[in-house]
C-alpha cells in the first residue's frame, strides 16, 4: 500500500519561529552549508541545488541583497504552492527569513501570481503574526538581523515563473527572460545578489534547519533528498496535493489518488513528460521524470491529440515572444496538431520537419519555456498517435 | 467618488515610490480599480518613472490580466487549460456566453460583465474553475456558473 | 584581461578572457550567422541564429551573448547546429512577407542572404501569404510589420542610441509586433524621424517614404525647372549605395545627377557656408549681448539647428531650451528659400515653376521640408527630399555606369563651396567650420590649429568638449572678447544629446556653443545613408570627408566667392533684413 510521507504538510509542524531562532544562533554561512548538505533541489521544477544558490549569493557582494519567493506557479495542473500559501504561510515566511539570514539580505519579496489575489490577506496576516512574535522586522530575536517581507503582484504571464523574467517583471518590464550569465546570485533583482526559490523550497527550509541535512536526505528514495509535493488532477478519484518521498514511482502516486484505466500521465506539467501505462514504474525525480509538481492523469476515454492541442494552445498563449524558436515554433507545432487531427499526415516520416523543429526548440530556445514546450508534442505524437512509420508516396 | 486614473497613480507613487520597480504595482492598482489601464494612466506612470510612453504600453500589452481596453465592472476569467478542459470548461463557456449574450473578450452592453478565458489558475483539484474579479469559484456546473454571473451587480 | 585558450571547430586558439563566443570565432576568421546582433547596440540574444555547440552543455547557447570560459570546446557547424539554424531560418521565413522582388531591400537583406547561404529551398512551415501592412502617415520613416522578424534592433536603436524609445514590442508570443504608444503610429508620437532604425533593420520592415516617382514626374515635365541640391555627406555615401567602396565621389555624383535630367545640380554645401555666416554672426551677436550689454534675456549656450531630427527631439523633450537653438534654418531649408527667390531671379525663371529637390543622407529632412515655417519663398521651399538610397535607385534605374562616369562640376550661383561646408557631414564639422570663420572674424587671424584642422572637436566620442582661448588683440569691434575662453561641446546621437541637455537644463554647463547631430557620426551616419552601418563604415566615411576638406583650395566659409556675391547682390549682410525673412525661423514645443 502506497503511503504519503507528510513533512511539509504535517499536521503537527515545528513550532513557528523555532527554526529561525536556531538559524540565528548559527553563522550565516553555516546555514547555507547545511542547506547545501541537505541536497535540497529547487522545488519549482528546474532542480538547481538550493544551498549552492545560497552559498553563491552569500559570497557575492552588493549594496543590498534580496530573497525572492517565486509564487508564480503557472504550470498547467500545478496548485501545490497555492495550498502551501493558504495553509502553511508562516512556515514559508520563516523559510524566507532564514534564507535572508544565510545570505545577509534584509528584504524578502513574494512575487505572487495574479491568479491568487485572494491569498494576499492570508499572507499579510501571517506576516503580521510573525512581526508580533518578533520573528520579522527589526533586530529579530535580539540579534542585529532585520528582515521584512512584501508582496509584488504578477499580472498574468506563465513565463514569469522563469526566475529572470520574474525579476524583469518585478522591475516593471515585460516578463522576458534575460541572458545568463549574469546569474541572479550575482546580479538579480535591481542588479543585486538575489536568491530566488520556489514556495515549496522555502517550506522545506525550517525542517532542514531543525532536523539537519542528514535527516532531510534520508526522507527521499536513494539519491533523492527530501519529500516532494505533487498536485494531482485529471482522471483521478481524489485530486489534490500529495507529499511523497522524492523518487517515488508514478504508480504509487496514482494508487493514492485513485486512478483507473489510465492511458497516460503527464508528469511535470505541460512542459514535462508524457508517459504511457507501461512506464508507471518510473520515478519522479530529477534524474528520471523531473517533478515540477504537476501530475495530470488521462484515462482511456481521452483523445490525446485533444490534450496535446490544449497544451500547445497554452504555450502559444504564454510564450513571451522574444526568441524565434519559441515564438514561431509553438505556433507551427499547433499547425501540425491541427493537420494531425484532420488526418493530413499519412506517416510519421512526414512529421520529420516537426520533430526537427522540436529539437531546435529544445536546444535553441532562450529559456526553460522554449526549451521544454515541445516535449509534449514529441512524447504524445510518438507514443499516442497511431501512424505508420512510412507511407506510400513518402520520398 | 471614483478616483481618476491620475489620482490612483499619484497615490500609488506615494506608496511605492517612483522607481522603475513600482510599475507593476501602479499598473495593477489602476487595472483593478478601473478595470483597465487608460492612456492617461500610462502617460502618468511613464512620466513619473522616467521612461517613454511606449515602454509602459509595451509592458501593459505583455500581461494577460492588464487591459488597454475598457472592460466591464466585473471580470469573469474562466480557466481553459487542461484539467478544467477535461472537466467540461467548454460547456461552462457555452453556458456563460448564452447567459451573458457575449463572446470571449467582450463586455455586456450594460457594462456589467466582461467574459475572458485564461490559462491555468491553479484550481485544478476543484475544476472546472473561474475567477470572478478576485474571487475563485470552483467545481462549476453550467447552472452554477450562470447563477454566479447573474448575481453580479 | 588575460588570454584563455578555447577550441573552435577543432582549432585551438587564444582569445581574451571575457569575450563572447561570437567575438572569439570572428577573431579567428570563423563566421557565425547573426540577425539580432548589431555592433552599435546591446546584445539581445533573441533570434537564435548564432547558436553553437559547446562540449558538455545540454543546450545550444547563443554565441553572441555567451562568454568564453577557459578550455571551452566550441563547434559552430556541427550537425545539430546546422539543423537548428535551418529550422530557425525556416521559422523566420514562414512568418515573413517574402515578396522579395517588391521589397526595398531586395538584394540588400540579411534574411535573404542567410536563406540563400543556408540553402533554404523548401520551407515545411510555410503558411501562405503575408500581406503588407504599411504604416502610411509618417513623413519620413515607414514601417511594414509583415517583413518584421522581431530582432528588435530598431527598438534598441531607438532607445539606446537615440533615447527616444517610441517603438517597442507590443503584445506577447506569436502576436507580438513592434508598435508605437497606443498604436498612434510614428507620426502620432515623439519619433524624431531620424531613420536610425532603418539603417539597422536587417530586412525591409523599415524604410523611407519614397519620393522617387514624384521627382521623375517633375523631371519629365518640360514646364518645370528642377534643381537638386546635394548635402555634404551624400558624396561619401553614394558609392556605397551603388555597391562600390566608400570614397570621395563628388564629381561622379554631379555627373550622374545631370544624367538623371535635373536642370541644375547645385550644392547644399553652398548653404552650409551660408549657415556658417549667419550662425557664426548669431553666436557673436548673442555673446555681445550677454557680455557687453548684460542682456539677461539672451540665451546661451547657443545650439546648432542643422539636424532636423535633433530639432524635433528638443521640441518634444526639452521645450524649455528652444530659445537656445539657433534661429538659422538648416542648410537644406536655406537653399530651398533661395532657390525660389535668388536663384529663380538669376536664372530668369518663374519661381512657381521651380521644383526644388534635395538629396540628403537623412529621413528627418523629409519631415523638415513639410514644416509650416518652411515656406518663406512664398512656396514650399523644398518640394522633394530623396535619400542617398533613393538617388542610387534612380541611378540604377537609368543604367548609369557610375563607377566610370567622368567627373563634372556643380552649376553656378549656388554650387560653390568650401571645405568648411563639406565637414558639416561629420560630427563636429559644423563646430569646426563655425570656429574657422568666427575666430577669424573676431580676431582677424586664422584659428590657431595646424592646417586649420580643429582636432579636439573631431572624432567619434559621444560628447566632446573644447576650449578656445581668444588672444589679447582682437579685430575692431570685438575687443570685448579679448582674452576670453570660448567653451564648446559637440554631441552626436540623441542619447548623447540628452546627456548634454540634462547638464544644460540643470544649469551645470558653461558652454557657449553646442553642436548636436541626431545621428551617430553626424550626417555621414544619417538615416538616409546606405545600409548597413557600423563604427568602421562610419569611420571610413569620416576619413573621406576630412580628406575632401583637406584637398580643397577653399577651407573657410567666408572665403566662398559665391557667398560673397550672394551677400553683395541679394542679402546685403549677415543677420540682415533679407536673411531674417528667408534664412531664419522659430520652433515650437511638441507633446512628449
Amino acid at each position: 500500500m502506497a503511503e504519503e510521507k507528510r513533512v511539509m504538510l504535517g499536521q503537527e509542524g515545528p513550532e513557528t519561529g523555532s527554526a529561525l531562532r536556531k538559524a540565528l544562533s548559527l553563522k550565516p554561512a553555516d546555514v547555507a552549508f547545511e542547506v547545501r548538505e541537505a541536497k535540497l533541489l529547487g522545488r519549482g521544477g528546474a532542480g538547481f541545488p538550493t544551498g549552492v544558490k545560497w552559498v553563491l549569493a552569500g559570497g557575492a557582494s552588493g549594496e543590498r541583497k534580496y530573497i525572492i519567493c517565486n509564487a508564480d506557479e503557472g504550470e498547467p495542473g500545478t496548485f501545490k504552492d497555492r495550498v502551501l500559501l493558504e495553509e502553511y504561510t508562516e512556515k514559508i515566511l520563516e523559510g524566507m527569513a532564514i534564507a535572508g539570514h544565510a545570505i545577509d539580505a534584509d528584504t524578502g519579496i513574494i512575487y505572487l501570481r495574479a491568479e491568487y489575489p485572494y491569498l494576499i490577506p492570508r499572507i499579510m496576516e501571517a506576516r503580521q503574526n510573525l512581526i508580533d512574535q518578533g520573528l520579522l522586522g527589526e533586530n529579530i530575536g535580539g540579534t542585529d538581523f532585520s528582515f521584512d517581507i512584501e508582496i509584488r503582484p504578477g499580472a498574468g504571464a506563465y513565463v514569469c515563473g522563469e526566475e529572470t523574467s520574474l525579476m524583469e517583471s518585478m522591475e516593471g518590464r515585460r516578463g522576458e527572460p534575460r541572458n545568463k550569465p549574469p546569474f541572479p546570485t550575482n546580479q538579480g533583482f535591481l542588479g543585486m545578489p538575489t536568491v530566488i526559490n520556489n514556495v515549496e523550497t522555502f517550506a522545506a527550509i525550517p525542517h532542514i534547519v531543525l532536523e539537519g541535512a542528514e535527516w532531510y536526505q534520508a526522507l527521499g528514495h536513494g539519491e533523492n533528498s527530501g519529500t516532494k509535493l505533487f498536485s494531482v488532477s485529471g482522471d483521478v478519484e481524489n485530486p489534490g496535493v500529495y507529499e511523497l518521498p522524492l523518487g517515488s514511482s508514478v504508480c504509487e502516486l496514482l494508487e493514492l489518488a485513485g486512478a483507473e484505466d489510465t492511458q497516460a500521465v503527464q508528469v511535470g506539467g505541460a512542459s514535462g513528460a508524457t508517459i504511457g501505462p507501461d512506464e508507471l514504474q518510473r520515478c519522479m525525480s530529477f534524474a528520471d521524470l523531473p517533478p515540477g509538481g504537476s501530475v495530470i492523469v488521462f484515462d482511456e476515454s481521452r483523445d490525446m491529440l485533444d490534450v496535446l492541442e490544449n497544451f500547445m494552445e497554452f504555450f502559444v498563449h504564454e510564450s513571451c515572444g522574444q526568441c524565434t524558436p519559441c515564438r514561431e515554433g509553438n505556433m507551427r507545432l499547433l499547425d501540425a496538431i491541427a493537420d494531425l487531427k484532420a488526418g493530413r499526415f499519412e506517416s510519421k516520416r512526414q512529421l520529420k520537419p516537426y520533430f526537427q523543429l522540436a529539437e531546435t526548440m529544445r536546444l535553441g530556445g532562450k529559456c526553460g519555456l522554449g526549451q521544454t514546450s515541445s516535449n509534449c508534442f514529441v512524447d504524445i505524437v510518438s507514443k499516442f498517435v497511431d501512424l505508420p512509420d512510412d507511407a506510400k508516396g513518402d520520398a | 467618488m471614483a478616483r481618476s486614473a491620475e489620482q490612483i497613480v499619484e497615490e500609488g507613487l506615494s506608496r511605492y515610490g517612483s522607481g522603475r520597480e513600482a510599475v507593476m504595482q501602479l499598473l495593477t492598482d489602476v487595472n483593478n480599480e478601473l478595470g483597465y489601464v487608460p492612456e492617461e494612466a500610462m502617460r502618468a506612470i511613464a512620466k513619473a518613472v522616467g521612461v517613454s510612453n511606449a515602454e509602459i504600453y509595451s509592458v501593459v500589452s505583455f500581461y494577460s490580466f492588464l487591459s488597454i481596453e475598457p472592460r466591464g465592472r466585473h471580470i469573469v476569467r474562466l480557466c481553459k487549460t487542461i484539467s478544467c478542459a477535461m472537466k467540461g470548461s467548454a460547456d461552462i463557456l457555452d453556458a456563460l456566453r448564452g447567459e451573458l449574450g457575449i463572446g470571449v473578450g467582450e463586455t455586456t452592453e450594460d457594462g456589467r460583465v466582461t467574459l475572458e478565458t485564461t490559462s491555468c489558475i491553479g484550481l485544478c483539484d476543484q475544476s472546472p474553475a473561474m475567477l470572478v474579479n478576485d474571487v475563485p469559484h470552483s467545481r462549476l456546473t453550467p447552472e452554477k456558473a450562470c447563477e454566479i454571473v447573474r448575481g453580479l451587480e | 584581461m588575460p588570454n584563455v585558450t578555447v577550441t573552435i571547430n577543432d582549432r585551438k586558439t587564444d582569445v581574451r578572457e571575457g569575450v563572447t563566443i561570437l567575438e572569439a570565432a570572428r577573431s579567428t576568421g570563423i563566421e557565425v550567422p547573426t540577425l539580432c546582433y548589431h555592433p552599435d547596440i546591446t546584445i539581445a540574444g533573441n533570434c537564435r541564429m548564432c547558436v553553437v555547440e559547446v562540449e558538455g552543455w545540454r543546450t545550444l547557447p547563443a554565441a553572441c551573448v555567451t562568454p568564453v570560459t577557459p578550455n571551452m570546446v566550441i563547434r559552430t557547424n556541427s550537425p545539430r547546429v546546422r539543423r537548428a539554424r535551418k529550422s530557425t531560418l525556416q521559422l523566420l521565413l514562414a512568418s515573413h512577407n517574402s515578396n522579395c522582388p517588391e521589397c526595398e531591400r531586395n538584394g540588400n537583406c540579411e534574411l535573404q542572404d542567410l536563406a540563400e547561404q543556408h540553402n533554404i529551398t523548401i520551407n515545411p512551415f510555410q503558411t501562405g501569404e503575408k500581406p503588407s501592412s504599411i504604416e502610411e502617415a509618417s513623413p519620413g520613416v515607414m514601417r511594414d510589420n509583415s517583413k518584421c522578424i522581431m530582432c528588435t534592433r530598431c527598438v534598441r536603436t531607438c532607445e539606446e542610441l537615440q533615447s527616444v524609445a517610441v517603438i517597442k514590442p507590443v503584445g506577447r508570443s506569436n502576436d507580438v509586433t513592434i508598435g508605437t504608444f497606443m498604436e498612434k503610429g510614428l507620426d502620432g508620437v515623439a519619433c524624431t524621424q531620424c531613420g536610425q532604425c532603418i539603417n539597422r533593420c536587417p530586412t525591409g520592415a523599415l524604410f523611407e517614404k519614397s519620393e522617387v516617382e514624384e521627382v521623375w514626374d517633375a523631371i519629365e515635365d518640360p514646364e518645370k525647372f528642377v534643381v537638386v541640391q546635394t548635402a555634404p555627406a551624400t558624396r561619401v555615401g553614394i558609392a556605397e549605395a551603388l555597391g562600390l567602396p566608400t570614397g570621395r565621389n563628388t564629381g561622379q555624383m554631379v555627373a550622374a545627377l545631370k544624367r538623371l535630367g535635373f536642370n541644375r545640380v547645385l550644392d547644399t554645401d553652398f548653404t552650409a557656408d551660408l549657415t556658417i555666416m549667419e550662425e557664426g554672426f548669431e553666436l557673436i551677436h548673442r555673446l555681445k549681448k550677454a557680455l557687453v550689454d548684460g542682456d539677461k534675456d539672451v540665451h546661451l549656450p547657443m545650439m546648432t539647428s542643422c539636424s532636423p531630427g535633433w530639432v524635433k527631439f528638443i521640441e518634444h523633450k526639452y521645450p524649455q531650451l528652444l530659445p537656445n537653438v539657433s534661429t538659422c534654418k538648416s542648410p537644406q531649408q536655406m537653399f530651398g528659400a533661395l532657390a525660389k527667390t535668388y536663384l529663380a531671379e538669376k536664372e530668369g525663371v518663374d519661381p512657381a515653376n521651380v521644383v526644388s529637390v534635395s538629396m540628403m543622407p537623412c529621413t528627418a529632412k523629409k519631415f523638415e521640408k513639410e514644416r509650416d515655417e518652411m515656406r518663406d519663398s512664398g512656396y514650399q521651399d523644398v518640394d522633394y527630399v530623396l535619400t542617398v538610397r533613393e538617388v542610387a535607385r534612380m541611378i540604377r534605374d537609368m543604367d548609369i555606369d557610375f563607377e566610370h562616369l567622368p567627373e563634372e562640376k556643380y552649376d553656378r550661383w549656388m554650387g560653390q563651396s568650401s571645405g568648411a561646408a563639406i565637414i558639416f557631414g561629420a560630427t563636429g564639422g559644423v563646430m569646426e567650420a563655425a570656429l574657422r570663420t568666427a575666430y577669424e572674424v573676431v580676431t582677424g587671424k586664422e584659428v590657431p590649429f595646424e592646417g586649420l584642422n580643429i582636432e579636439p572637436v573631431r572624432g567619434m566620442q559621444g560628447v566632446r568638449e573644447a576650449a578656445i582661448n581668444m588672444p589679447d588683440e582682437m579685430a575692431e569691434g570685438f575687443e570685448f572678447l579679448a582674452g576670453a575662453t570660448l567653451k564648446v561641446a559637440v554631441a552626436h546621437g540623441l542619447a548623447n544629446a540628452r546627456k548634454v541637455m540634462d547638464k544644460v537644463a540643470a544649469g551645470e554647463a558653461d558652454y557657449h556653443f553646442i553642436e548636436i547631430m541626431a545621428c551617430p557620426g553626424g550626417c555621414l551616419g544619417g538615416g538616409g545613408q546606405p545600409i548597413p552601418t557600423d563604427p568602421d563604415i562610419r569611420q571610413a566615411r569620416a576619413r573621406a570627408i576630412y580628406d575632401e576638406d583637406a584637398h580643397l583650395p577653399l577651407r573657410k566659409s567666408h572665403e566662398n566667392p559665391e557667398i560673397q556675391a550672394l551677400y553683395a547682390e541679394f542679402l546685403k549682410e549677415p543677420l540682415g533684413h533679407k536673411s531674417h525673412e528667408l534664412l531664419h525661423t522659430h520652433y515650437h514645443p511638441r507633446e512628449d
